[in-house]
C-alpha cells in the first residue's frame, strides 16, 4: 500500500476544475487584474508571497474545448467582456441574422403521438397551401421572445474555449492543464483545503501498477468548481453538502450533436438558426446554426421526460435529419465532427450551495442554465465573470477567503443579477413537459405571458420516478413476447435494443452514405479519437451488480452515446471506456436506485481520461 | 541535359538488396527517358568485386568506394563515401534507393554537396525534360507532384517502383574513388546486428502475406470475458504455419502501456499506420481492426486485401479491402490454422 | 559521471486521427482548417523527448533544451500537453507547421538557433528528435541539422541508447526486418533520431508543469518569427489518394467456410 507521504503536494492559490465557459469567464476576467500596469502584482499571491495570484486549472478532456458543441446564445456578458475582440478572430463564430422555428409533422409514422399532438398535426396540416408549409414542415410566422437570440452569437464552444485558453494562457499567469481528470475534493470536515488529482498508472480497477504515480494534492485557497453537470468534483461535493433544502435535480436531457460542412451550392445563410419540434418525437427538440465557412452545428435534445424504453440519441438524431425539410438543407453535407453532452435541465431548482469553506461553484453545476430561454453558455460565463469580480474584490481588501465572506460578495452580486431574476422566471417554465409537448409549450407560454409568476401545478418526476416502460409507450405496435424476443436478439448481439425495436415499431432503416449517414461507431471515429489514454482506472461502474441483474430496461445502454455500455453476462452491463464520450447520460438514465435518500442511481461516474473529440465542435 | 548518378552498397554477402536492384532498373529507364547520362556508384567492403555483377547497369565505368571502414553502415564513414563519389561524379540528380543504411546518410550528403532532397518517392514524371517527383505526406495520406530547380537533386526511392534489374556478371569498368577520414572522424564502432530469436520474429518483409491484429483481439468477446492467451496463441500458430508478417494498430501495441495482457510478441515494431510503418506485401489480412482512414495508412501499400471483423461498417474494410468477413476472428482463425495444419 | 546537454527538436503534428484534407491556394499547399485542427508533439519526436528526460534524469546535471517550430498558438496549446511530462526549456520558432515546406530551410534555421542557445556545450550535445516527422515525413530535417552543426556521428531509427561506464554511447538503430544495429559511439557530440524507442509516456507531473510552464511562456512571447522560402520547392498537384475499392461483403458464411476460402486466396499466386 502506498502511505500518503508517497503524494506529493502542491500549494497554490486557485484550483480551478473544469475548463468549460464557466471557467474560461472566470480566467479571462481575472487574468486581466492580475497585474498593475507596472508589472508588479495587483492581486498577491498568498501561497507566494512577491509574486501575483497563483492560479491552475485542471481539464479532464485531452486537449481544451473537446466538446462537441454548437451554440446559439444572446451572448450579452460574453459580448460585454469582449469588446475590444474582433469576432473574426475567433473560429466559427458568427452574428446571429436570421431565425426559424418549425413545427415538424411525421413523415414515416412511426413516432408516438398523443392524441393532442395528433390534433395540431391535422391543424398543420391544413395550412399546407400557406407560404409556411413546405416538405412536411410549418415554419412558425413568428419567433417567441424568449427564444430569439437576433443579435447574439453562433460560434461552437470548442473553438472558443480553444481559443479562450490561447488568450488566458498567453500572459503566463494562468496554468490551464488539459488531460488532467481531478479525482476528488480534499474534505477538512466541511471544509475543501483543495483537490486530488487522479492516479495515474493503475489498472482499470484502479489497482497501481509499473509506472504507478500517486494524483498530486493540490491544497489550494480556493478550489473553483466548473465541472458541468456530471463532473466529478461537483458531484461529491452534492453527496457530501446534499442540496438546499426544496432542490432538486429531477430534469436532464442528452444534447447529441454533430458539425457537418454543407454542400458547395448550400443556399443557407451564415448566420441563419432553425428550431425545430414535433418530430423524430414530439418531445425531441432540434437545431442547426450555421457558422462561416460552410460549417453547421446540427442536433437534438433527448429529455428525461421522454419515456420510451430504448430512448436514445444517435439513432433519433438520424432519422431528424433525414425529416424532408432537413434532408434537404443538408443534402450534400458531409459529417465532420460528433458529440454529445448531457444537460442540466432543472436550472434553478438545481442550484447546489453555491460556496462553502474553500470551495466556490460556477456554470451549469451551479445550476446557472436558463431552462426558458434554453440559454446556458453565456449565463455559465457569467458565474465566472461574478466570481472573478468577487475574488478581485476580496484580495484587494486583503480578506481572507472563506465561506463567509464568499457569499457576502459572489453570492450576493449573483443574487441581485439579471441572472437570478431572469432564472426567477424560468424556474417552473417547462414543468408542463412531464405531461407531454403540449402542456409543455402551455407552460412556456404561460410564463412567457406572466413572466414566470403563473405555472402549471405539474409535479416533476426523475427518469427513477417515471421508470418507462414498453407497453405504455409502443401499445399496439409490440407485443410482450416480441419483446422478449428483441431483448435476447439484443443480448446474443452484445448490442443495444433501441435500433431492433425502433424497426418494430416502424421506424425505416437507415441508408448510410457514408458521408451524413453512417453507422454509430463510424460517427465516433470521423473527426475524433477513439481510445482512452491507458493508465488510468475506469470510470464507469455498476455499483451493485445485484441491481443490474433485476433491471428491466436499461436505459444506460441505449442512451450511452458512445455505445461504450453493452449488455453483459447475467445482465450486468460492459463498459468499454476507449468508446466512452464522458456525456455523462448514463448516470441520469440509470433507472435503479442504489440510495434513493442520497438520490444516487446504480452507476457509479468518476474522473477519467480520454473521450472522443472533434476538432471543430 | 541531367546527368544522373545511382548510388548502391552491397550487404555484407557481396549481394545487392532488391529494393536497390528495383532502384537501378528505374534509374535506368529514368536516365534513358530523359536523355541523360546515367553513372554507378558502389560503396562498401569489396565494391569493386560486387560492382562486377552490375555488367551492363551504365555505359560509364562503376565508381566505388571501398575498404574495410565501409563494411557496415555507419554515418560518418557513408556520408564521406557518397559525398566523395558525388564530388567525382558532378552529377545533376542523385538517385538511390530507401535501404535503411541510405535513409539514414543521404540527406546530409545532400547538404555536404549544396543540393536538395526528397524522399519517399514513389514516382518521377518527365514533362518535356522537366522532373517532378510524387512523394507523399502526413504519412501516406496525402500525395503530391513536387519539382525543384535545384541542383543537384537528391532522389531517395521507395521500393517497387520497377522490377530489379537483373544481375549480370562481366567486365565492368571500375573507378576507385578516394575516400580517407581522419581515424578522429571515426568515433563510432560497429559492434553488430541484433535479430530476433526465430520464435520471436514475426516482421518479415518479404513475406506473402501482412497479418494485421487489431485491438479487438484483446476486448471483451460476447462471453464477458478477454482472452488474450487463447488470441497469442492462435495468431502466433498461425504467423508460423503461414509463414505471414505480423502487423498491430497502434491501439493494441499502446495497450501495453496500460497494463493490459497483450500478444507477449507485440512491439512497437509491428505497429503499422499513421505512427508506424507502410509495409509491402502482396497481400493483406487484416483482423479485429477498426477505425478510419488515418489507421488504414498502414496498409496503402498491400496490394491484395481482406478484413475479418464483426462490425460489417469497420472503417478498415469499406471501401479499403477487397473482401470484408463480418465473423468472429477467434472461430475463423482457428479453422485457417486447421486447414494450414493439414 | 557522464553528462549531457540534450537538445530535442521537434514541430507538431495535427493528432493523427483527424481527417487531413489538402487545399492549395496561389502559395503553397495547407491543411483545410489548420488552424482548427488539434496539434500534438510531432509523434516520434515527442517520444525523443521522454527518452531524453529519462535520460537526464539518470545522468545529474543532464539538461534538455526543446526547440520547437510551429504556430505559436499551436505550440502554446501542445505545450499545456507534454509539460507536465518532461522537465525541458523551451526555444520557439513560431513558424508553420504544414509539411509542405522544404527540410533544408528549417535544418538552417534549426541549427542557426541551436547554436545560439546559451550555456549549451557543444561537447557534451546530444541532438535528439524523430526519426521522420508526421508532417513532412522526410526523415531529412534532423540529418540536415545534425550535419550543418558538423557533428559526424549521427544515428536514425534508433530504439534505444545506453550510457556505457565509460560514457560512450551504446546505440540501437533500426534495420530492415526487426533488425537493429548495435553502434558503439565514442560519446557526445552526435544525432540520435528516433524510432518508438522502449519507454511508456511518462505520467502527468504537476510539479514538472508548474515549473516548466513558468519558462514556457516567456519562451513562448519571445519566439522569433520565421517563414519558409517560397522558391525552394513547387508543388504541381496535392491530393488525397482515391483508391476506393469494391468491398464485398460476406456476411452469411460460417468459419469453416470463411476460414477455407482464405486458406485457398493465401496460397493462390
Amino acid at each position: 500500500m502506498m502511505s500518503e507521504t508517497d503524494r506529493q503536494q502542491m500549494q497554490v492559490d486557485i484550483a480551478c476544475v473544469g475548463f468549460g465557459p464557466a471557467t474560461a469567464g472566470f480566467l479571462y476576467t481575472i487574468n486581466q487584474q492580475l497585474l498593475n500596469p507596472d508589472g508588479t502584482p495587483k492581486l498577491e499571491s498568498r501561497v507566494m508571497p512577491g509574486m501575483p495570484l497563483q492560479i491552475v486549472c485542471y481539464e479532464r478532456s485531452d486537449d481544451l474545448g473537446f466538446g462537441v458543441s454548437g451554440v446559439v446564445s444572446h451572448a450579452e456578458s460574453m459580448r460585454a467582456s469582449l469588446a475590444g475582440v474582433k469576432s473574426s478572430d475567433i473560429p466559427m463564430l458568427t452574428a446571429v441574422k436570421h431565425e426559424h422555428l418549425y413545427y415538424l409533422l411525421d413523415p414515416v409514422g412511426a413516432s408516438r403521438r398523443s392524441s393532442g399532438v395528433r390534433f395540431l398535426d391535422t391543424l398543420v396540416q391544413l395550412c399546407r397551401w400557406t407560404p409556411w408549409f413546405r416538405d412536411r414542415a410549418f415554419r412558425m410566422p413568428f419567433i417567441p421572445g424568449f427564444l430569439a437570440k437576433h443579435g447574439g452569437w453562433i460560434f461552437s464552444i470548442g473553438q472558443f474555449s480553444q481559443w479562450l485558453a490561447g488568450q488566458i494562457m498567453s500572459t503566463g499567469l494562468i496554468q490551464l492543464w488539459p488531460g488532467t481528470p481531478v479525482s476528488e475534493p480534499l474534505f477538512d470536515s466541511d471544509r475543501v483545503r483543495g483537490i486530488r488529482l487522479l492516479d495515474q498508472g493503475t489498472d482499470l480497477n484502479g489497482a497501481p501498477t509499473e509506472g504507478f504515480m500517486a494524483g498530486m494534492d493540490i491544497l489550494a485557497d480556493l478550489s473553483v468548481v466548473g465541472d458541468g453537470p456530471v463532473g466529478t468534483v461537483g458531484m461529491q461535493l452534492d453527496d457530501h453538502f446534499g442540496l438546499p433544502p426544496g432542490h432538486e435535480r429531477k430534469d436532464w436531457a442528452l444534447g447529441i450533436k454533430a458539425v457537418v460542412e454543407l454542400a458547395e451550392d448550400t443556399q443557407l445563410q451564415e448566420g441563419s438558426v432553425f428550431h425545430t419540434f414535433g418530430f423524430p418525437e414530439p418531445e425531441i427538440f432540434g437545431f442547426i446554426y450555421i457558422h462561416p465557412n460552410r460549417l453547421a452545428s446540427l442536433g437534438i435534445f433527448v429529455p428525461s421526460w421522454l419515456d420510451n424504453p430504448v430512448r436514445t440519441g444517435y439513432r433519433y438524431l438520424q432519422h431528424w435529419m433525414r425529416h424532408p425539410m432537413l434532408a434537404k438543407l443538408l443534402k450534400g453535407s458531409t459529417l465532420r465532427s460528433w458529440g454529445a453532452k448531457s444537460l442540466q435541465e432543472s436550472g434553478r431548482l438545481g442550484e447546489p450551495f453555491w460556496v462553502g469553506d474553500g470551495f466556490v461553484r460556477i456554470g451549469e453545476g451551479s445550476g446557472s442554465t436558463n431552462i426558458f430561454t434554453n440559454s446556458g453558455v453565456d449565463e455559465a460565463w457569467h458565474t465566472g465573470k461574478l466570481l472573478a469580480d468577487a475574488i478581485v474584490e476580496l484580495y484587494g481588501c486583503g480578506k481572507e477567503i472563506n465561506k463567509q465572506n464568499l457569499q457576502e460578495t459572489y453570492v450576493k452580486h449573483r443574487r441581485s443579477d439579471r441572472l437570478e431574476k431572469e432564472a426567477k422566471i424560468a424556474a417552473h417554465s417547462r414543468d408542463g413537459f412531464q405531461k407531454g409537448l403540449l402542456w409543455g409549450l402551455l407552460g412556456m407560454m404561460l410564463t412567457h405571458l406572466t413572466r414566470g409568476k403563473l405555472s402549471l401545478p405539474i409535479a416533476r418526476q426523475s427518469t427513477q420516478e417515471r421508470l418507462p416502460n414498453f407497453e405504455r409507450f409502443y401499445k399496439k405496435k409490440i407485443t410482450a413476447s416480441q419483446w422478449d424476443t428483441l431483448q435476447q436478439q439484443a443480448d446474443q448481439k452484445g448490442i443495444a435494443m433501441n435500433e431492433l425495436v425502433m424497426a418494430q415499431a416502424g421506424w425505416p432503416e437507415i441508408p448510410f452514405d457514408g458521408r451524413l449517414m453512417m453507422s454509430h461507431q463510424d460517427a465516433m471515429l470521423i473527426g475524433g479519437k477513439v481510445q482512452a489514454p491507458g493508465g488510468y482506472r475506469d470510470h464507469v461502474s455498476f455499483l451493485n451488480p445485484q441491481i443490474c441483474r433485476s433491471c428491466r430496461f436499461k436505459l444506460c445502454i441505449e442512451m450511452c452515446s458512445g455505445e461504450a455500455i453493452t449488455p453483459g453476462p447475467q445482465g450486468v452491463p460492459l463498459f468499454d471506456r476507449d468508446k466512452c464520450i464522458h456525456c455523462g447520460a448514463c448516470t441520469w438514465n440509470c433507472t435503479q436506485w442504489l440510495d434513493v435518500a442520497k438520490q444516487k442511481t446504480n452507476i457509479g461516474f468518476s474522473a477519467g481520461t480520454g473521450g472522443l473529440h472533434s476538432s471543430e465542435n | 541535359m541531367e546527368r544522373f548518378l545511382y548510388l548502391l552498397h552491397h550487404e555484407n554477402d557481396g549481394s545487392f538488396a532488391d529494393r536497390a536492384l528495383e532502384g537501378l532498373a528505374f534509374a535506368k529507364a529514368l536516365a534513358a527517358q530523359v536523355g541523360g547520362d546515367l553513372h554507378v556508384a558502389v560503396c562498401g567492403e569489396q565494391a569493386t568485386k560486387a560492382a562486377h555483377n552490375l555488367a551492363g547497369a551504365s555505359q560509364q565505368p562503376i565508381l566505388v568506394v571501398e575498404g574495410a571502414e565501409f563494411a557496415f553502415p555507419r554515418f560518418a564513414t557513408d556520408a564521406a563515401a557518397l559525398t566523395a563519389i558525388c564530388e567525382t561524379a558532378a552529377p545533376t540528380v542523385v538517385l538511390a534507393c530507401s535501404t535503411t543504411r541510405m535513409t539514414r546518410v543521404l540527406a546530409a550528403v545532400a547538404c555536404r554537396c549544396k543540393g536538395a532532397i526528397d524522399t519517399h518517392i514513389t514516382g518521377v514524371s518527365v514533362n518535356g525534360g522537366q522532373l517532378s517527383v510524387q512523394r507523399w505526406y502526413y504519412r501516406q495520406r496525402i500525395q503530391a507532384e513536387q519539382c525543384r530547380s535545384k541542383r543537384p537533386w537528391f532522389m531517395l526511392f521507395e521500393g517497387g517502383m520497377a522490377p530489379a534489374w537483373q544481375i549480370q556478371t562481366g567486365t565492368v569498368q571500375i573507378q576507385k574513388v578516394e575516400c580517407r577520414l581522419p581515424a578522429d572522424k571515426i568515433r563510432t564502432i560497429v559492434e553488430g546486428k541484433r535479430t530476433p530469436s526465430g520464435e520471436s520474429q514475426t516482421i518479415r518483409p518479404a513475406a506473402n502475406l501482412l497479418f494485421v491484429a487489431g485491438a479487438g483481439w484483446t476486448k471483451k468477446q460476447s462471453d464477458g470475458q478477454t482472452h488474450p492467451d487463447q488470441a497469442a496463441s492462435l495468431i502466433r500458430t498461425f504467423l508460423q504455419l503461414g509463414g505471414a508478417s505480423l502487423g498491430s494498430t497502434k491501439s493494441l501495441v499502446d495497450l501495453k502501456g496500460e497494463g493490459q495482457t497483450v500478444l507477449p510478441f507485440l512491439t512497437h515494431l509491428n505497429q503499422v499506420g499513421q505512427t508506424g510503418s507502410t509495409p509491402r506485401h502482396p497481400k493483406g489480412l487484416a483482423t479485429c481492426c477498426h477505425g478510419e482512414e488515418p489507421h488504414v495508412v498502414g496498409w496503402r501499400f498491400i496490394n491484395e486485401r481482406r478484413a475479418i471483423n464483426l462490425d460489417a461498417n469497420c472503417g478498415w474494410a469499406q471501401g479499403k479491402a477487397d473482401v470484408l468477413y463480418v465473423a468472429d476472428a477467434f472461430a475463423v482463425l482457428e479453422e485457417i490454422n486447421k486447414l494450414l495444419q493439414e | 559521471m557522464s553528462f549531457f546537454h540534450i537538445v530535442v527538436c521537434s514541430g507538431v503534428a495535427p493528432d493523427p486521427l483527424q481527417t487531413l484534407l489538402p487545399v492549395s491556394d496561389h502559395s503553397a499547399p495547407a491543411l483545410k482548417n489548420e488552424q482548427m485542427l488539434p496539434h500534438l508533439l510531432d509523434p516520434w519526436a515527442e517520444h525523443s523527448l521522454f527518452e531524453a528526460a529519462n535520460l537526464a534524469k539518470n545522468n545529474p546535471q543532464s539538461k534538455v533544451w526543446l526547440v520547437s517550430m510551429a504556430p505559436r498558438a499551436k505550440l502554446s496549446q501542445v505545450m499545456m500537453k507534454v509539460a507536465q511530462k518532461a522537465s525541458f526549456e523551451l526555444v520557439a520558432l513560431d513558424a508553420p507547421s504544414n509539411g509542405f515546406t522544404d527540410s533544408f530551410a528549417a535544418a538552417e534555421k534549426l541549427a542557426e538557433t541551436i547554436r545560439s542557445i546559451p550555456s549549451l556545450d557543444f561537447n557534451r550535445l546530444l541532438l535528439f528528435g524523430g526519426w521522420e516527422s508526421a508532417s513532412r515525413a522526410s526523415g531529412t530535417t534532423l540529418q540536415m541539422t545534425g550535419e550543418l552543426l558538423n557533428i559526424c556521428d549521427q544515428f536514425q531509427g534508433v530504439d534505444e541508447l545506453e550510457v556505457t561506464n565509460d560514457g560512450s554511447l551504446r546505440v540501437l538503430e533500426r534495420l530492415e526486418g526487426g533488425e537493429h544495429q548495435i553502434s558503439l559511439c565514442a560519446g557526445p557530440p552526435a544525432v540520435l533520431g528516433w524510432a518508438t524507442g522502449n519507454l511508456p509516456e511518462p505520467p502527468n507531473n504537476p510539479q514538472v508543469g508548474m515549473t516548466n510552464m513558468r519558462q514556457i511562456m516567456p519562451a513562448l512571447q519571445k519566439a522569433q518569427a520565421f517563414g519558409y522560402p517560397a522558391d525552394a520547392l513547387q508543388f504541381t498537384s496535392v491530393a488525397l489518394p482515391q483508391q476506393k475499392r469494391d468491398t464485398e461483403l460476406v456476411k452469411d458464411k460460417n468459419p469453416q467456410e470463411i476460414a477455407r476460402e482464405i486458406v485457398d486466396w493465401m496460397r493462390r499466386q
